[in-house]
């Protein structure tokens, strides 16, 4: 209603926003975690009625940012001015009880409860023992105000990823969310829901509520922005108005001095030979929750060729590479290998016949951060048969930490204490070095910088070039699958639904196929 | 109050001393308030068990192989609380070679390597069979291991109350006394015996060397770190967890060989009542070693050094608590568990640091 | 024969509260992401507290209050430190195990020398005054009464909701440290009135380590019920059975006594089985983060 207000009388006396307090404030925010400074004394204001998003490439310390004015992080230094007023946040539960409320990129509501339970444990105004069907009634009439359609009986693992974002925003309204902060929040919806959600931010900004909107896609902040914040490397290194903010602009500030070495161009591709090295031959797999994930799939790929696999997160394509590297069993249909019938062979099959693997989350699938560097080459069974020679091993990690330049103290030390790019490096310098034949993929840069992102994509696409390896790359970044691949086969609901030459391929025709 | 992790790490074996006093305090504590006990006399009883070695070498060596043991499959992360029961099967498969065959007549010396590689077979395969429901269904080892101690009381109870009840026992319930001939030798001036310090050194260079230049090591401790990182390798991950579970049960197997050979000469019925609790109390040893091998031996020095005071404040107050004295075992539980649980509560400090934030409202 | 079915459900009656109480208590406490392996030593413990207050004070009530209260403040410990500080829930439930075994001895064994000195112990006699009827009455009605409170209420739905993913429940509002204290408090509340009844009631006996091993089968009760309330009924009332009549049943098929003592712990582990390889282990799956250490301030790339 302020910013209403506001906007209808501009006033001579004071430009809309200057007038005002700003309903949040941050002085002087600090947070560091083993290794690194997420956050560097961050000044942030933010002023009622407005939608201010907080832009930065991954490891800017966005998400810390947020989880720092959420609750969930503690900062080790600086102060956060809520009202006007200094305020300790120890928990989320403090921060909703000030008006502050998350929503973010993976839905935190709960699959095993229904919508209303998810719900009610943040309204402080029932008692612990009432019965959840007391709330039914007032969810039932709040989202039919806002406008959507949601069962407040049903279990949450029942709805999809768009309705799961829905029952967030229901839940930050029904709490009374006066700063709604959308971690990543849209960034992966199809983009007919992106535009009802921008509809949504803009009212509720106009009735006088405040957004922060997290992301790292430039367009969606000169979407729906008002003002512009940008995070590099913990630090803020700029705020823009609207008005001012041009793309370049942007670029300059999230990128800095690298911005020049971003680039999308389609990396140098080579002729493929035509023998055929992966072949599937309709492919069903089951998923994680029953049904099937990958229905009826046959794809190939030739000698010295990358397949991109382009699609929305949860198509199938976990389960397809998956399979293909025989961690999930195959209901039918066939998968060939040079030539051979892979279908009831081992991981370890592959792994002693020249197939490397780059897994989606390294850090959870394909490192060991405990052990250090040379365990985790070690480890392969192409290296490590009975006694282990470790001057041998030794040998080959300093050759890799050389050539793929990993930052690192030794050989011994611990994974964990490198940094995201150099921990993905030690990765792909492993699988590269084993894929004599083929290489599997599944989102080989996500959570690198882009500059380092790039970097590991110039590496892969020069070994396949190099050494005529092929790969099969699946990737939730269509700007990655266009960078690299020579064929762009899209993904949808288990389903190969177009496969393309990546030199004709066109970017509208492939997001539509993605989620139509 | 406020969790966060600390940018430095402390080093790592401050915390089990910190522990090991905070543990010993409490116990005392403890013991003050539910028995009576002085804590000087208390205290002396530690003091006598540390300034013994003689005396506690014996526990020592048993405690140093159980530690051994469960460190393979901890640094595996599967928890063998099982020790108990893969000693006990140990101590039935070395007394029926002691009492069953002709060895201890023929050949003394193999006699007694068998009594103890038996054991650790019979160990190993108790082990195993933890290990299959563990591997193959995800089922939790600690309970089934746990629960498995009990049931391999049970049978040694029913071989002893059946089949091997000895003939010259007078009204006990018990096994005969082994042969003279598989008497585990002693070593001069100590309570431990030769066989049970050869074992032991054996026992170190061998889990040294299979940790260290073997690739069943490295995937035993990458097991221990992320399964997942050996299933994308192409190792299969139940398989270790067997042959985790299965090592651990094959060494602490050998106890049951020493306790037989070289401490008690038989078995006594119902030998769950007789056990020394070598299975429970190597748990401690494991964890108070940082799951560092060179440390196992320095715990297990420190274990048996207070399991030794437990026993010997009882037998300094005995009289106290009548002729129900079987307190000394409790005693030592007191002791375990109140180190451990310090020992768990302060390892966060080592990582993280707590903050108190004083709400300002 | 309607007088011997009448007696055999007199018989169990005592031991079947006594794993429902602790089953359902371990269940609760489980459900809210807390794993209990400390069960046994502190049913060992509540055993020995109900026995030694029973011979102090003659007082059946007070032996079972007392009993409950001291495995309370073990469950809210046991909580506490699982969910404040980022350590292991199956260390520290481990050593709370030898903590409860050692106190055990140490609080039974001075009563056990009164006892023996002459004095006696205040017990129930399930089989006086349709004291029985009662005891199935009041396992029903916890049953109800906690099926209730988990599926239906709101703080049901915190305490599911800290099961599955207590970061989300954080987020989502929830105090994860007061329900993980609720769930656990009421749930060892339980555990220690289970343990109060099986001295009192069932064992009526008591020597150094009583009880022991009796903590873990209400541990696999729990766990091939599904931590479900309701179900619980069925498998405590099978092992209630197979408890009470283990040496009858050694007996008629000619076995050792010591086959009858094995008996309740080989079930235990083959009802732990059948849980996992049917198709009970999908449709009652525990809670995601059952065990998991809980630390907010994790980096999470």
């Amino acid at each position: 209603m302020a910013a209403e207000a506001n906007n209808a009388k501009p006033t001579f006396l004071s430009p809309p926003q200057e007038g005002k307090e700003p309903i949040v404030s941050l002085r002087g925010i600090t947070k560091r975690f083993p290794g690194v400074i997420a956050l560097d004394h961050i000044d942030l204001d933010i002023y009622p009625g407005t939608v201010h998003a907080l832009l930065g490439e991954n490891g800017a310390g966005k998400s810390t940012l947020v989880k720092v004015l959420y609750g969930i992080y503690t900062p080790d230094e600086g102060e956060i001015i809520i009202n006007g007023r200094s305020t300790r946040l120890t928990s989320p539960a403090d921060a909703i009880s000030t008006g502050i409320v998350m929503v973010s990129q993976s839905p935190q509501i709960i699959d095993t409860l229904t919508v209303a339970e998810n719900i009610i444990l943040g309204l402080e105004k029932y008692n612990h023992f009432v019965p959840v069907t007391k709330v039914y009634k007032t969810i039932r009439e709040e989202s039919k105000r806002v406008g959507i359609k949601i069962e407040p009986g049903i279990e949450v693992w029942r709805l999809s990823y768009t309705q799961k974002q829905l029952v967030e925003i229901l839940r930050a309204i029904l709490l009374g969310a006066k700063v709604l902060l959308l971690d990543e929040a849209i960034t992966y919806l199809p983009i007919e829901e992106k535009k009802r959600f921008y509809k949504f931010i803009r009212q509720f900004a106009d009735e006088g509520g405040t957004v922060v909107l997290i992301t790292h896609k430039i367009y969606e902040a000169m979407d729906v922005a008002d003002k512009i914040t940008v995070l590099r490397r913990g630090k803020v290194a700029g705020h823009l108005d609207r008005k001012e903010a041009t793309i370049e602009k942007i670029r300059a500030l999230m990128f800095g001095e690298r911005s020049a070495e971003i680039t999308y161009e389609r990396l140098p591709t080579a002729q493929p030979e035509p023998n055929t090295v992966l072949e599937v031959k309709d492919l069903w797999v089951m998923g994680d929750f029953g049904g099937y994930a990958v229905q009826g799939v046959s794809l190939e790929v030739k000698e010295g060729e990358v397949l991109g696999i382009a699609g929305v997160a949860g198509n199938g394509q976990k389960e397809l590479i998956q399979a293909i590297m025989r961690l999930r069993p195959v209901i039918k249909g066939k998968i060939m290998y040079n030539g051979e019938d892979i279908t009831r062979k081992t991981t370890y099959y592959l792994r002693i016949n020249g197939v490397g693997y780059i897994p989606d989350l390294p850090a959870k699938y394909g490192v060991s951060i405990e052990n250090s560097i040379i365990e985790n080459i070690a480890v392969l069974p192409v290296y490590s048969r009975g006694i282990i020679n470790w001057d041998k091993i030794r040998e080959l990690t300093l050759k890799l930490i050389k050539e793929f330049e990993i930052k690192t103290p030794s050989p011994d030390t611990p994974v964990k204490f490198l940094s995201g790019g150099n921990i993905m490096k030690v990765l792909v310098a492993r699988e590269l070095t084993v894929a004599t034949n083929l290489l599997v993929a599944y989102n080989p840069t996500r959570a690198l910088d882009e500059a380092t992102a790039i970097k590991v994509r110039k590496i892969i696409k020069d070994k396949v070039l190099k050494n005529k390896v092929s790969a099969i790359i699946a990737s939730e970044d269509l700007d990655e699958i266009f960078q690299i691949s020579d064929r762009i086969a899209v993904m949808n609901s288990g389903k190969i639904v177009g496969v393309f030459p990546a030199d004709k391929a066109k970017r509208e025709e492939i997001e539509h196929l993605m989620v139509m | 109050m406020v969790i966060v992790r600390r940018v430095k790490p402390l080093p790592y074996w401050i915390i089990p001393i910190i522990a090991l006093l905070a543990g010993i305090a409490i116990s005392v504590i403890i013991l003050y308030v539910l028995m009576g006990a002085s804590p000087a006399a208390v205290l002396s009883a530690i003091v006598y068990g540390f300034t013994r070695p003689g005396v506690v070498a014996k526990t020592f060596v048993a405690l140093t192989i159980v530690g051994i043991a469960l460190l393979v499959s901890f640094k595996g992360s599967i928890w063998n609380i099982g020790g108990e029961g893969q000693i006990t099967f140990g101590l039935m498969a070395a007394t029926w070679v002691a009492l069953f065959t002709a060895l201890p007549y023929i050949n003394p010396g193999l006699a007694q390597a068998s009594m103890i590689l038996l054991a650790m077979v019979a160990g190993g395969i108790w082990a195993l069979l933890a290990a299959l429901p563990r591997a193959y269904l995800g089922l939790d080892e600690v309970p089934v291991t746990l629960i498995m101690n009990y049931i391999a009381y049970y049978i040694v109870d029913i071989l002893v109350r059946g089949p091997w009840l000895g003939k010259h026992v007078y009204n006990y319930i018990r096994t005969d006394t082994i042969p003279s001939q598989v008497m585990f030798p002693q070593v001069p001036g100590t309570t431990m015996t030769w066989d049970g310090l050869f074992l032991l050194i054996i026992l170190l260079v061998g889990v040294w060397y299979l940790l260290k230049n073997t690739s069943i090591g490295l995937r035993i401790k990458i097991l221990g770190n992320n399964p997942n990182l050996l299933r994308s390798s192409g190792i299969s991950v139940p398989l270790m967890v067997i042959v985790a579970l299965t090592i651990s049960g094959f060494i602490a197997g050998s106890v049951g060989a020493l306790y037989l050979g070289g401490d008690v000469y038989r078995i006594s019925y119902p030998v769950e009542v007789h056990t020394a609790n070598y299975g429970y109390t190597g748990i401690l040893v494991a964890w108070l070693s940082m799951l560092e091998l060179i440390a196992v031996p320095i715990a297990a020095y420190i274990v048996s050094a207070l399991y030794t005071a437990g026993i010997q404040y009882q037998i300094l107050v005995g009289g106290h608590l009548g002729q129900l004295i079987t307190a000394g075992s409790a005693i030592v539980d007191v002791f375990i568990g109140s180190i451990l649980l310090m020992y768990t509560i302060l390892i966060t400090i080592s990582e993280y640091k707590i903050k108190i934030i004083v709400k300002k409202r | 024969m309607p007088g011997s079915i009448a007696s055999f459900i007199i018989g169990v009656s005592s031991i079947f509260l006594a794993y429902y109480l602790a089953a359902v208590g371990h269940g609760l406490m489980e459900k809210s992401g807390v794993l209990n392996l400390a069960i046994d030593g502190v049913f060992t413990l509540g055993v020995a507290v109900a026995f030694a207050i029973s011979v102090y004070t003659f007082s059946v009530p007070l032996a079972t209050f007392i009993a409950m209260i001291v495995a309370a403040m073990f469950g809210l410990m046991l909580a506490f430190i699982t969910t404040k500080l980022p350590i292991s829930h199956g260390a520290a439930g481990l050593s709370t195990m030898f903590l409860g075994y050692g106190l055990a001895a140490l609080v039974g064994l001075p009563a056990r020398q009164l006892q023996i000195n002459g004095r006696s112990l205040a017990t129930i006699q399930p089989s006086l005054g349709g004291t029985w009827v009662w005891f199935y009455v009041v396992a029903f009605a916890v049953a109800v009464g906690i099926w209730y409170l988990v599926e239906k209420t709101k703080i049901g739905a915190a305490i599911r909701a800290a099961g599955e993913n207590p970061a989300s429940a954080e987020a989502l509002g929830v105090n994860v440290l007061a329900v993980r204290l609720f769930a656990s408090g009421v749930g060892y509340a339980l555990i220690g009135i289970g343990a109060a009844v099986f001295e009192l009631a069932y064992t009526q006996v008591w020597s150094q380590g009583a009880g022991m091993g009796y903590g873990w089968i209400a541990f696999a009760i729990s766990l091939s019920a599904g931590r479900h309330p309701i179900l619980i009924i069925i498998s405590a009332m099978i092992f209630a059975v197979l408890d009470k009549y283990r040496f009858l049943i050694a007996a008629i098929y000619n076995l050792p006594p010591d086959v009858g003592k094995m008996l309740p712990f080989v079930a235990a582990i083959a009802a732990m089985i059948i849980f996992m390889v049917t198709p009970l282990r999908r449709k009652l799956a525990p809670p995601k983060s059952l065990g998991k250490i809980y630390f907010r301030e994790e980096r999470s790339v």
